[in-house]
């Protein structure tokens, strides 16, 4: 006989982490492609140094969401059904409206890329829009997934959605700045563009991070388990991976004067950002289902 | 009424009917009865249950004590796995039921997560007599036999008549005289979900959270085995 079980466990695992961290960096790449087209000469123009990339972005961005897709009906135990989210919506599931909006993003990078085929510039520019809007809405959505569940206390936090915002935000950074280093078009122009958006999600993530320090340390007993859960279990990939090498120190890099906006230091410290990214969202998806386990 | 739901809260509605369940802790002898009669009635496979009853040992020997907890699925008034239901799969009755349409679920397990009394599971595809499988599945509350005038399985069978079924709006109906004489308790009411299933004297041991670790993971390796067993391939940590 048995004390307190452990039972019916039925894990979000590997696709659900591997599918959030990929829809993440696909919206913000096409959001840095589709950013000369929506924004034009705003900010001093200064977004349109993204425009070799354009092409380029589209193509990895639908790549990625060829990859979420498949890797997201593969976890479903019935992965036939996949429409149904969308034929019989539920409107208080955000996995109705992620499956409705996942399509409608992939449709908006065709027409972008459609009409940058065309030289339709305003087709791109409402296809970038709204295709920009949709592509916030993905890592919005996975946040939201978690936020909604009112009993788990890890992930019943408003911060959650946009901290996910703001993880794409670095992973789709990464994408954007490995591939213009690789080519060679990390030029001052684009290294200051990138750079003020990786500093700003990184200062953001800093912050998250702390918050989220602050909330489960002062918190009721279950977020108190579940800072239990993170230290024990999590330990290397919460301290180690997520604040050291994925804030801490491309914080540091990026904030650092003189080598900052550096393409090399720059592209390093984004890779660091998108690999805490990827565990930040890790470690909150696992450690928010092991609370309440001994209940 | 909460958003979400397919039926509004019918506890207390003059003319409606609220299946609840009275779980009377003091009657509880632990023989797991109700366990074995819930795997019979919907042969539920090894390794997930529909219905358990907690073990909790306290204290130290000479002076130890060893309580029962039946648990099951609370078929909430505010059911938050129907709000997160993106197909609309596990929906509530009118009569309190939530319920599940096993043709509709795509098992993105999302119900699973939402429910804070650990009351759902995944049924395997590979199973051998009934054929519903890939599916997520719960407790029931026995609705196809209450429609029918009959107790739920688990309650049929408890030979301790720990567990009392009945309709809550119905002023004379035994669930009712318990939970208005005696001192009864519903399981984590902080959050939100307006649970019917109410204990009568439970121990504060097993109705809130702890921290302390099981001391036995027999019940855990179960459930391992079971999500290996059951898994797609060896990356996919999908658990069908």
């Amino acid at each position: 006989m048995f004390e307190y079980m452990s039972y019916n466990i039925a894990p979000w695992g590997h696709e659900i982490v591997i599918y959030f961290f990929l829809i993440g960096a696909a919206s913000m790449t096409f959001v840095y492609a589709a950013a000369p087209a929506v924004f034009g000469n705003v900010f001093g123009g200064i977004a349109k140094s993204m425009e070799p990339f354009q092409k380029t972005g589209l193509f990895v961005s639908l790549i990625l969401l060829a990859i979420c897709g498949p890797l997201l009906i593969m976890d479903l135990g019935q992965p036939s059904r996949f429409l149904y989210p969308i034929l019989y919506f539920h409107w208080t599931s955000p996995l109705s409206w992620g499956s409705l909006f996942l399509p409608l993003f992939g449709l908006c990078i065709l027409g972008f890329y459609y009409g940058s085929m065309k030289g339709n510039q305003k087709l791109m520019r409402w296809t970038g829009i709204i295709g920009s809007l949709l592509a916030l809405s993905m890592p919005l959505y996975t946040g939201l997934d978690l936020m909604v569940h009112q009993t788990r206390e890890l992930w019943s936090n408003p911060t959650i959605p946009l901290l996910f915002v703001i993880l794409s935000m670095s992973s789709g950074t990464a994408v954007v700045a490995v591939i213009h280093f690789l080519r060679g078009q990390l030029d001052e122009q684009a290294a200051e563009f990138l750079h003020a958006f990786l500093y700003i999600s990184l200062a953001v993530t800093f912050a998250l991070f702390l918050a989220e320090w602050v909330v489960l340390n002062f918190g009721t007993g279950e977020k108190q388990q579940a800072w239990e859960i993170i230290n024990q279990q999590f330990g290397f990939k919460y301290w180690g991976v997520t604040f050291l090498i994925g804030i801490l120190v491309p914080l540091v890099l990026v904030a650092a004067p003189k080598i900052g906006r550096n393409p090399k230091v720059l592209t390093l410290a984004a890779v660091l950002s998108a690999v805490g990214a990827f565990s930040f969202r890790e470690v909150l998806i696992y450690a928010g289902q092991l609370t309440q386990i001994n209940f | 009424m909460p958003v979400g739901l397919q039926a509004e809260p019918s506890l207390g509605v003059p003319g409606k009917k609220r299946w609840a369940m009275v779980v009377d802790l003091r009657r509880c002898i632990g023989c797991m009865a109700c366990v074995c009669a819930d795997k019979a009635e919907y042969d539920v496979p090894l390794g997930v249950w529909r219905t358990i009853v907690k073990v909790k040992d306290t204290g130290h020997y000479p002076n130890t004590k060893r309580h029962f907890m039946p648990r099951l699925c609370n078929h909430c008034d505010n059911p938050p796995c129907v709000r997160n239901c993106p197909t609309e799969a596990t929906y509530k009755h009118e009569d309190g039921f939530v319920l599940q349409r096993y043709e509709r679920c795509i098992a993105c397990r999302t119900c699973i997560a939402a429910c804070p009394y650990n009351a759902r599971h995944v049924l395997p595809k590979n199973r051998d007599r009934v054929k519903i499988g890939g599916v997520v599945d719960k407790c029931t509350f026995c609705s196809h036999r209450v429609e029918k005038g009959l107790a739920p399985a688990c309650v049929q069978t408890c030979l301790g008549r720990s567990r009392i079924f009945g309709d809550l709006n119905d002023p004379d109906s035994e669930v009712s005289k318990l939970v208005a004489r005696h001192k009864t308790v519903v399981l984590k009411p902080e959050k939100g979900t307006r649970p019917q299933v109410y204990y009568i004297k439970p121990e504060r041991a097993q109705t809130e959270q702890v921290f302390a670790a099981p001391q036995s993971y027999a019940a855990r390796s179960d459930s391992e085995a079971f999500y290996k067993h059951n898994r797609g391939s060896k990356f996919f940590s999908g658990v069908l």
